[in-house]
């Protein structure tokens, strides 16, 4: 089938903003540019993703993922890591380990996501989760756990997290 | 950079709100109309939202009917693939995804010959599973 992906990102860590297509459900090739707010540079990467696993049953999916992705200009900057998930219409559980360096630093964080939707929408309503997001990094070696917002409609969702340290952990995405 | 994504959130969803709204009116239609969803030929109980099937088939009438059971169908985005594939094949009429059933319905025009086969093919391109497909009206 083949469609189109636009993400933005924005955290503590950076600004994205990335496109990906997906010729067919095994794997997506994209591009994305970001601002590293830890080197404060500005960099195009290439971003390559590849589905290695998915369980359909009656009522839930299950998935991982490989992904990947290397700077245009520089191939110091770079990433590779897992994200898995298990969902079903009521209940979400989601990892990431992540291996990611940029310009004089290495950056290994993981992260693991836990949602629930309060009501079960028809196709096409408005889908809400309530989710609780929990991040670990080896830079400053502190884990630090917020709660979600995730609103889905249509071709768009949205992720808002909120941490009083870190700050807002803002995600969009939109398919079409 | 936050304040034009929050930005461009607030605009992505008020697009997508008004963009969804016709699914809503299909299912506000009433008809009982062709009740053929009792018993299948084969004696097998079809096993559908009986209401749901009475919307969708109303305002098509004559038409093959093929309800299609899918595995993994946890979305919208997996509905909206559905949708799209479908969509792409002039002799259907008319599809509807009721994710609470894990069921996709697909109105076939009468002369339509369908291929158990195309269908599967679509709903695995789609990352899904197909466990069933029941036809009526052939
Ligand atoms: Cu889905």
């Amino acid at each position: 089938m083949g469609g189109h992906t636009l993400m933005a990102y924005s955290n503590a860590q950076a600004d994205k903003i990335y496109w990906h297509y997906t010729p067919n459900i095994k794997y997506s090739l994209g591009i994305d540019y970001q601002e590293d707010k830890i080197t404060e540079q500005s960099f195009a990467s290439a971003r390559f993703t590849y589905l290695l696993h998915r369980k359909n049953t009656a009522t839930s999916q299950r998935n991982l993922y490989l992904k990947s992705g290397v700077g245009l200009n520089d191939s110091d900057n770079h990433f590779y890591g897992l994200a898995g998930d298990w969902e079903t219409r009521r209940l979400f559980v989601g990892f990431s380990a992540q291996q990611q360096s940029g310009q004089g630093y290495d950056l290994f964080e993981q992260t693991f996501k836990l949602g629930v939707a309060p009501y079960l929408g028809d196709y096409g309503d408005l889908h809400t989760w309530l989710m609780i997001e929990t991040k670990k990094n080896d830079f400053d070696d502190r884990r630090t756990t917020y709660p979600v917002l995730r609103l889905f409609k249509g071709g768009a969702l949205v992720e808002i997290g909120y941490h009083k340290k870190t700050d807002w952990d803002v995600h969009l995405m939109y398919r079409f | 950079m936050k304040t034009t994504l929050i930005l461009g959130a607030t605009l992505i969803f008020l697009a997508s709100t008004s963009q969804a709204q016709h699914h809503h009116n299909m299912h506000d239609m009433h008809s009982h109309e062709g009740h053929m969803h009792e018993q299948m030929v084969d004696g097998k109980a079809l096993e559908v939202d009986v209401e749901r099937f009475d919307n969708f088939v109303s305002d098509i009438p004559g038409d093959k009917i093929a309800v299609v059971s899918v595995q993994g169908m946890v979305c919208d985005f997996c509905a909206r693939g559905i949708e799209k594939s479908f969509g792409k094949n002039n002799q259907i009429s008319k599809i509807d995804v009721d994710l609470a059933s894990g069921k996709v319905l697909l109105g076939f025009q009468s002369d339509a010959e369908i291929d158990q086969a195309y269908i599967e093919k679509q709903i695995l391109n789609n990352g899904l599973n197909t466990t069933a497909i029941q036809v009526l009206g052939d």
